[in-house]
């Protein structure tokens, strides 16, 4: 009796708790997902009148070089962001994990402090800094390095700035996921490493590393999946060569002239990929773990 | 001491109100019908001219309504007002620009502004009152205006000549700014010489277009907002723009060696064009509003301190620079022989893809 009680309760408690999140979800994710198909088949337009289902756009996407082309330069660079951020918060993931500092939680609120201020003034920072006359080309002609009649111009507006930018801006975030899969690591396998004649190095390589692979994995999707769809960093400092699928995406619904339908293949391709890659994460995250 | 009305009571009073109507005409019904209006004016304009900055603009018509003050939404571009229009956004006033005029004109969207209720409207630049016209009807009331032309630094660039050509010049790589508006394409095909720039054949649409795909390696920045211009502008990151009036009276200001240069292709002139959305609920604070923003007290106030022209005639602004750079003496400042006056383009969505992909290149 009890148990069939227990098992009703299960069967009502359960819809119950989940039929918030659920239907938050149809609402506000599934159905503006839906929607946007919609768009991207010409069935919904902006323009009223009539309107029937067309493949018009995603042909159009499929064959444009251009379309394609920014897209894969937005991934390259979202490579090179994720990568490179990857590489700066592991050590400091790694120190506030393993050194044994008392302070580790302290330092880590440090490490995120700057998520306290705009996101936009942490990256129109960067404009002082980068500009010709910004800090570091007035330190270059401080010094002597550079002529101030010749600054180093290709630090703004620039490929390398939307990567220099957006990899300042994750760095924090990036180093908390790497911090808590070293921070649960099992010491005892590090000192079964150096039972065993392992140098640190080879402690590292063998131990340390792979077991934080997931953390490392983590972070990098959490850089990558937005970065490629960015476009905030690049319209600020990106200028002609920052410029990025995302920007494309932005534009195509809102200057020149409306292009729903367009804008909307680009997104549901974006969304699509970035699906996809989320999918091949999840696995890889689910194989480690039944290893 | 509520009171019911008869059924003869009522007749007589729809009698009198007949009477009324024939004895003061359309116009007369027309203002009592308007007597009426409530609410807040439904303002959709470009961020500036709000409650953000813009307030001298429309200061007489607040004083007059101090009920009825103006609630604005922003728009970024007309295209971004277009969307919101269709997505059930009613504002009672908007501001697309001229090269808009016939497409909002014969969209549905607006109704014709009525001139005998502007105060202001006989001293409005003829050319730009045409402009705002199609059909005989004045669906736009020209306001603010300007140009787009070239900005130079003369202490860093030689021009080989006085000509769009200079935007798309390799001796300035990395130094030089575009606007970020398929209106590129127009200047394109200026400076290919084609006769309708605004109505390219397919074949002149490519041409331009691969004009600006093979040009974009020397461009820096495509800006779209003018301190994102004045900011890289007036820290040497640029060298040359395409830009406004304003822009050039601002890199004075901060002392640089500028040029704003007339290309011999002829520059661009656009007018900002306040429209009344059809089924407005409040027309005639709406006329009372655009008459504020047409006043000569406003021009001035627009013209000193946003540094863009204003259509009406009288106003006249502080400084001389900003009356060289508009020429403002020259009531033919926008029109042929001195300017195109940006125009209709048929086949806009054409443009604006073919735009995209430049930037996307």
């Amino acid at each position: 009796m009890g148990r069939s009680q227990g098992s009703l309760r299960g069967h009502i408690a359960t819809p119950a708790l989940l039929g918030l999140p659920v239907a938050w979800l149809i609402a506000f994710f599934v159905v503006p997902i839906v929607i946007v198909g919609l768009y991207s088949v010409d069935v919904y337009s902006l323009f009223p009148g009539a309107h029937g289902f067309t493949l018009g756009a995603w042909h159009g996407f499929l064959h444009s070089s251009v379309y394609l082309g920014l897209f894969w330069k937005s991934v390259k660079m979202a490579l090179i962001v994720s990568a490179v951020v990857v590489a700066l918060a592991y050590p400091v993931a790694y120190y506030l994990a393993l050194s044994g500092t008392k302070r580790k939680y302290v330092l880590l609120l440090v490490l995120i402090a700057p998520f306290l201020t705009s996101y936009l003034l942490r990256v129109l920072a960067w404009k002082v800094i980068l500009g010709n006359n910004g800090v570091l080309n007035s330190f270059l002609a401080w010094t002597g390095i550079r002529s101030a009649n010749h600054p180093l111009s290709q630090l703004l507006y620039s490929r390398f700035a939307v990567i220099l930018v957006l990899a300042y801006v994750w760095v924090p975030f990036v180093a908390l996921p790497i911090f808590v899969s070293l921070d649960n690591l099992d010491r005892r396998l590090l000192e079964a490493a150096s039972d065993l004649y392992a140098s640190r190095w080879q402690a590292f390589l063998r131990v340390t590393f792979p077991l934080s692979l997931p953390g490392v994995v983590a972070a990098f999707f959490f850089v990558f999946i937005p970065t490629v769809g960015e476009f905030v960093t690049p319209s600020l400092v990106g200028g002609t060569s920052g410029y990025m699928y995302g920007n494309q995406i932005a534009d195509l619904f809102s200057t020149g002239f409306p292009d729903w339908e367009t804008g909307s293949v680009l997104a549901l391709f974006l969304l699509g990929v970035v699906a996809v890659l989320t999918l091949c994460f999840a696995r890889f995250t689910q194989a480690r773990e039944a290893t | 001491m509520e009171r019911k009305l008869s059924r003869e009571e009522l007749l007589k009073l729809a009698a009198a109100g007949g009477a009324a109507a024939l004895a003061t005409g359309p116009v007369g019904l027309a203002r009592a019908a308007l007597a009426a209006e409530s609410g807040r004016l439904q303002v959709l304009d470009w961020a500036g001219y709000g409650n953000d900055g813009g307030q001298s603009m429309f200061a007489a018509y607040v004083k007059k309504y101090p009920n009825n003050k103006p609630q604005f939404t922003y728009m970024t571009n007309e295209s971004d007002a277009l969307a919101k229009l269709h997505a059930g956004l009613r504002p009672d006033v908007f501001r697309p620009y001229v090269g808009w005029t016939k497409y909002f004109a014969t969209s549905g969207l607006v109704q014709p502004w009525d001139p005998k209720l502007l105060t202001n409207f006989k001293h409005l630049n003829p050319f730009m009152v045409k402009a705002g016209q199609y059909n005989g009807k004045q669906y736009g009331i020209p306001d603010d205006w300007g140009f787009d032309a070239i900005l130079y630094r003369s202490d860093k660039v030689k021009p080989k000549a006085k000509s769009w050509s200079l935007i798309f010049d390799d001796r300035y790589k990395g130094k030089i700014a575009w606007f970020d508006d398929l209106n590129m394409l127009t200047v394109a095909g200026l400076y290919l010489g084609f006769k309708n720039p605004w109505n390219q054949t397919d074949a002149q649409l490519k041409q331009s277009q691969n004009l600006l795909k093979s040009k974009k390696k020397n461009v820096r920045l495509i800006w779209s907002s003018e301190t994102n211009l004045w900011e890289a502008f007036g820290s040497g990151e640029l060298w040359i723009a395409y830009a406004w009036p304003n822009d050039w009276v601002q890199m004075k200001k901060k002392g640089l060696k500028v040029v704003y240069m007339r290309p011999k292709e002829k520059p661009i002139a656009w007018v900002g064009m306040l429209m009344l959305l059809k089924g407005s609920p409040r027309p005639k604070l709406a006329h009372a509003y655009v008459d504020a923003w047409s006043s000569a007290k406003s021009g001035k106030w627009l013209e000193d301190n946003y540094g863009y022209g204003h259509a009406n005639t009288l106003a006249r602004p502080t400084s001389s620079d900003l009356l060289r750079a508009l020429q403002l003496t020259n009531p033919r400042a926008v029109t042929l022989p001195n300017a195109y006056l940006d125009r209709d383009i048929p086949r806009r969505a054409v443009y604006a893809r073919m735009w995209e992909e430049v930037k996307a290149a």
